[in-house]
């Protein structure tokens, strides 16, 4: 043992110990998408009351930009009081691509959708299946780096909305747009927290 | 050394190997962005001629379908020729293929949906394939960290942005052109010049 610790300076341990650091990292991207399940359920809810709202009050200009606003604020707020209870983000490479994949999609879409909303042209079908697409390549991106059948399912889901929107009669393209987030966005959510709870469990 | 491999059979050497491999892995992400210069030259000089078509030659429907068909073809000919070269293959590298593969595959999906739909005329669909390739751009030099990329997505971003407020046919036709040069031929070049000149450092190393 003396031998090998005078060849570098580096011990076995040194080494047994940055091998399993990098190994479970490596492992770790998939458990990062399942503990942001709330936020899939969170931003399911969001876009289903601003369609809500929108329904219920037609001419009112500032659903959209209250509700995303509102989204935002409960997202922020969540996330704060999760980090405050000892939560934190898994670092691995994985975990990182993923992060940056939902971060500048999440930009991506803010920039869109203020642009459109503020020269009225939130309407047209090219800009809804437009989102649809943003919001199933992001799944595709993820399911792609985590290998992970169930999230290239809901990426599916989404891109085929995406093309439907241009060929469903205009009067359907606001059910096609619920039933995205109910499917992608709310039922996707629930079974990444559950994953999440049954992961718990199991560490117990 | 003896005792050290008695212990769980795993060898000094072995371990060194594997570190050295990973540490490589991660320091490889940028360098294979740098390798592709030739994509994004190669796709924008395809939206330049899908471009040139639609305003100077007949039969203008044709005009992206035929350029991104071509443009295809003559991707995977060299891509499958760089392949034989030898490529790096690491989980970042890993990442930026999903993410090139998938939003590519999304343009291609959502320009045909476009237009088989007869949405063709609807000008505001170009906006949002400016905002998939920021996208792309976006998640790219988050992964990397590299800013030059950024600020190719910003011009993406940008340009998209003001094609929902610039409406008429020339407006829209010169952001489309300033995105695909800046974000696409530009940065293209830049990456290329980026490789040629490891290669040279490469080269001078070992002379």
């Amino acid at each position: 043992m003396a031998e090998f610790e005078q060849a570098d300076g580096v011990t076995r341990d040194e080494l047994v110990q940055r091998v399993e650091m990098m190994e479970r990292l490596i492992a770790e991207g998939r458990q990062t998408t399942v503990r942001f399940g709330w936020v899939f359920l969170l931003w399911g809810l969001i876009d289903l009351v601003g369609v809500g709202w929108g329904e219920l009050q037609p001419d009112f200009r500032w659903v959209w930009p209250i509700t995303i606003s509102a989204g935002f604020v409960l997202q922020f707020i969540i996330l704060a009081l999760r980090r405050k209870g000892g939560y934190r983000c898994g670092g691995s490479m994985r975990g990182r691509s993923v992060a940056a994949v939902w971060r500048m999609m999440g930009l991506t879409v803010l920039l869109y959708v203020l642009a459109a909303i503020v020269q009225h042209k939130a309407g047209q079908i090219s800009y809804i299946a437009a989102i649809l697409m943003f919001v199933g390549m992001a799944h595709a991106i993820s399911a792609m780096i985590l290998r992970w059948l169930a999230q290239g399912i809901v990426a599916g889901v989404w891109l085929a909305g995406g093309v439907a929107t241009f060929f469903v009669p205009r009067s359907y393209v606001l059910g096609v747009f619920i039933a995205e987030m109910c499917l992608g966005m709310v039922l996707f959510g629930l079974y990444a927290m559950w994953l999440e709870r049954r992961n718990g469990a199991q560490g117990e | 050394m003896a005792d050290f491999e008695r212990q769980d059979g795993t060898t000094r050497d072995e371990l060194v190997q594997r570190i050295a491999l990973m540490e490589k892995m991660i320091a490889e992400g940028r360098q294979s962005t740098a390798r592709y210069g030739w994509m994004f030259v190669l796709w924008g000089l395809t939206y330049f001629a899908a471009i040139a078509w639609t305003v100077y030659l007949p039969y203008t429907e044709w005009a992206w379908p035929a350029c991104i068909a071509a443009c295809s073809v003559a991707f995977g000919v060299v891509r499958t020729r760089h392949r034989a070269g030898g490529t790096i293959d690491n989980l970042r590298r890993h990442s930026l293929d999903a993410v090139w593969q998938v939003i590519g595959g999304g343009i291609i999906l959502y320009l045909i949906a476009v237009i088989v739909s007869g949405h063709g005329k609807e000008p505001d669909y170009l906006a949002a394939v400016l905002f998939f390739n920021g996208l792309a751009n976006g998640v790219s030099a988050r992964i990397l960290r590299w800013w030059p990329q950024g600020v190719a997505a910003a011009i993406w971003w940008g340009c998209g942005t003001a094609m929902l407020f610039f409406t008429t046919r020339t407006e829209e036709l010169a952001l489309f052109v300033t995105a695909t040069f800046c974000g696409m031929i530009l940065f293209g070049v830049y990456a290329m010049w980026l490789e040629r000149h490891a290669a040279a450092g490469m080269v001078q190393a070992h002379a």
